[in-house]
């Protein structure tokens, strides 16, 4: 069952049209990389579907279409955005910061501290620091509990890897790729790290200048020669 | 050093004393001191209210307001008009005021929300430097009284609190300002107070540290922006009709109504520490004890102070207070309040309590 449905999306800045209208679809359950080279229009497709920007064409989120929906709808829908360069509240500690993504929700938010705390048990022991003195790959974990405090279906990661050691960036998609097996969370992520991204990926679209050149399984894009030296290096 | 736990009896005593002592200045001050000194701690409070209305949209939020001067004088004059010629009591317009300027602070607020930053700051100069001219205009005379302003609005007859007892004279009418300052500053700190450690209050510091961050979690930039900008001017009103109690005169070059206001609550609240709920207090202190204590200086000093500036016809009060605060700034780069606690910790360290036990950890 598509969760997320996108049909001819073009959106950009003032009269520079960025992406020039491709489809996109991200199924209950799945982990959806969009592989892209800088400016391809990958963070400008985040930004469309998370209202942002002003977009045309269908963007249908569970059956309902969130086209022209404002940023506050569109999170209460259930969809929540890693923005990239992570985005944590560098003045609040990591505990506000978790509460502050909670900000659409009242209830049960203390047990969601909690429970996420155990899935990232760095960010308990930081609990009460201020956000902006954690380490990168701590700050970036500490903006995807964040984001999950809303209990989104569908979370949206904006090129999570972005000045992180190889090794921590490992960590982070097998945090996700736990997230996605465990909570059966769905997950967009934009990634311009091909061998990573085609490691957790069910499925992967390509994205060349505004528009979708390619898309498959991770395997057959993984087997394609012209993506291999394109992406892969080999 | 010392070292105290979160919550101990030390810890406890600690804060038992450092409230006694408050109060105790609190006290103080109308009780012992001169009508002139009481005067000027009640002229602090309103300037503290003031830098606190301000600390909640530039401190909290990051949006720059030169503006405030202009709530300031809405405050002032919407107080003046209704005593004088609407014969209102003077404690109800402390709610009108509030409500006129929560609604032009809104009004202001929706064009600014499209810009940001230097663009902002702009803005909100043009309505400070606007306010005092519409105010001299001669079609608004009828309501304003142009440029002489407005005098003698003043209570009456002083109301009777019950715990001060009766207030007679210039000194029971500077009493009684004192207190009627303290109980309008405490309401707004704890409003402020209120607002910041809510969730709202998140909201507006995630504003301020990534607005983008912001609105992917939910906060309606548009609606939040608007509403802290409302409350604030609204508060500031507070502290414009505390003024023109006080002093009874609003004139549109008074005190604090023209822009030069703006940039003294600005000072106050960068000086005591912006973003925080006792930096406009500090600040606020400091300025109107420079500022008094400067004033005096000149060619009459003697000693030291006469060697400095006896050569000076005029007050160098605004010299010094100027070669003051940039030296505050180059000791304390976030504010006194910054200062002070970083030479706090090398008096007493309070260990916070242990992680997770602030919370309760009921699991799902």
């Amino acid at each position: 069952m598509s969760l997320l449905s996108i049909t001819d999306l073009a959106a950009g800045y003032g009269p520079l049209e960025v992406l020039h209208g491709f489809d996109l679809q991200v199924n209950q359950g799945e982990i959806v990389v969009i592989l892209g080279a800088n400016g391809a229009g990958k963070t400008t497709t985040m930004r469309a579907i998370s209202g942002m920007i002003p977009r045309r064409g269908r963007i249908v989120f569970d059956g309902q279409d969130i086209s022209s929906s404002s940023p506050d709808s569109i999170v209460r829908l259930g969809i929540a955005q890693v923005p990239q360069g992570r985005g944590t509240f560098a003045d609040l500690t990591v505990e506000d910061n978790m509460l502050a993504g909670a900000y659409i929700r009242r209830d049960e938010v203390l047990a969601d501290v909690e429970r996420w705390f155990d899935v990232f048990p760095r960010l308990r022991e930081r609990r009460s620091q201020r956000a902006g003195s954690l380490s990168g790959g701590e700050q970036q974990m500490l903006a995807i509990a964040r984001a999950l405090m809303s209990r989104p279906r569908l979370l949206l990661c904006d090129e999570p890897s972005l000045g992180l050691a190889p090794l921590i960036t490992q960590e982070l998609f097998g945090v996700l790729k736990k997230l996605n097996a465990e909570e059966g969370l769905s997950i967009l992520l934009v990634e311009q790290n091909a061998n990573l991204a085609l490691k957790v990926a069910h499925r992967v679209y390509l994205l060349e200048t505004g528009n979708v050149v390619s898309s498959g399984s991770a395997a057959e894009l993984a087997a394609d020669d012209s993506i291999r030296k394109a992406y892969l290096g080999s | 050093m010392m070292k105290i736990n979160h919550g101990s009896p030390q810890h406890w005593a600690l804060r038992t004393l450092g409230v006694a002592l408050i109060a105790l200045i609190i006290v103080w001050v109308p009780t012992q001191m001169s009508t002139s000194r009481i005067g000027q701690f009640s002229d602090a409070f309103v300037l503290i209210i003031a830098a606190m209305s301000l600390n909640l949209v530039l401190g909290f939020t990051g949006q720059i307001s030169i503006g405030h001067s202009a709530f300031f004088g809405i405050g002032g004059y919407t107080a003046a008009i209704l005593i004088k010629d609407h014969g209102w009591s003077p404690g109800y317009t402390f709610y009108a005021a509030a409500a006129l300027a929560f609604v032009v602070g809104c009004l202001i607020a929706l064009p600014a929300l499209r810009i940001k930053g230097i663009y902002l700051a702009l803005v909100t100069l043009a309505v400070a430097v606007l306010f005092p001219t519409l105010v001299k205009w001669k079609k608004l005379a009828w309501l304003t009284d142009g440029a002489k302003g407005i005098d003698s609005v003043r209570y009456d007859e002083l109301p009777v609190w019950p715990i001060l007892g009766e207030l007679k004279g210039r000194d029971g009418r500077a009493v009684f300002a004192y207190w009627l300052a303290f109980v309008l500053l405490v309401v707004t700190y704890l409003v402020c107070r209120g607002l910041v450690k809510s969730r709202f209050g998140r909201s507006l510091v995630a504003i301020r540290d990534n607005e983008t961050a912001a609105a992917v979690m939910g906060v309606n930039l548009t609606v939040t922006k608007v509403l802290v900008f409302g409350v604030s001017a609204a508060l500031c009103a507070l502290a414009g009709v505390l003024s023109t109690l006080r002093t009874g005169v609003i004139t549109p070059e008074g005190q604090y109504v023209t822009l030069l206001g703006s940039i003294v609550f600005l000072l106050i609240m960068v000086v005591g520490g912006a973003g925080t709920l006792w930096g406009p207090i500090v600040g606020g202190l400091v300025y109107v004890w420079l500022d008094n204590t400067t004033r005096g200086f000149g060619s009459e000093s003697d000693g030291v102070i006469g060697f400095l500036f006896g050569w000076s016809d005029q007050s160098p009060a605004t010299l010094i207070l100027g070669l003051a605060l940039v030296i505050i700034m180059f000791v304390a780069p976030y504010g006194l309040v910054g200062l002070i606690k970083r030479l706090w910790v090398k008096v007493v360290v309070v260990v916070p309590k242990p992680a997770g036990t602030s919370l309760p950890t009921t699991g799902q």
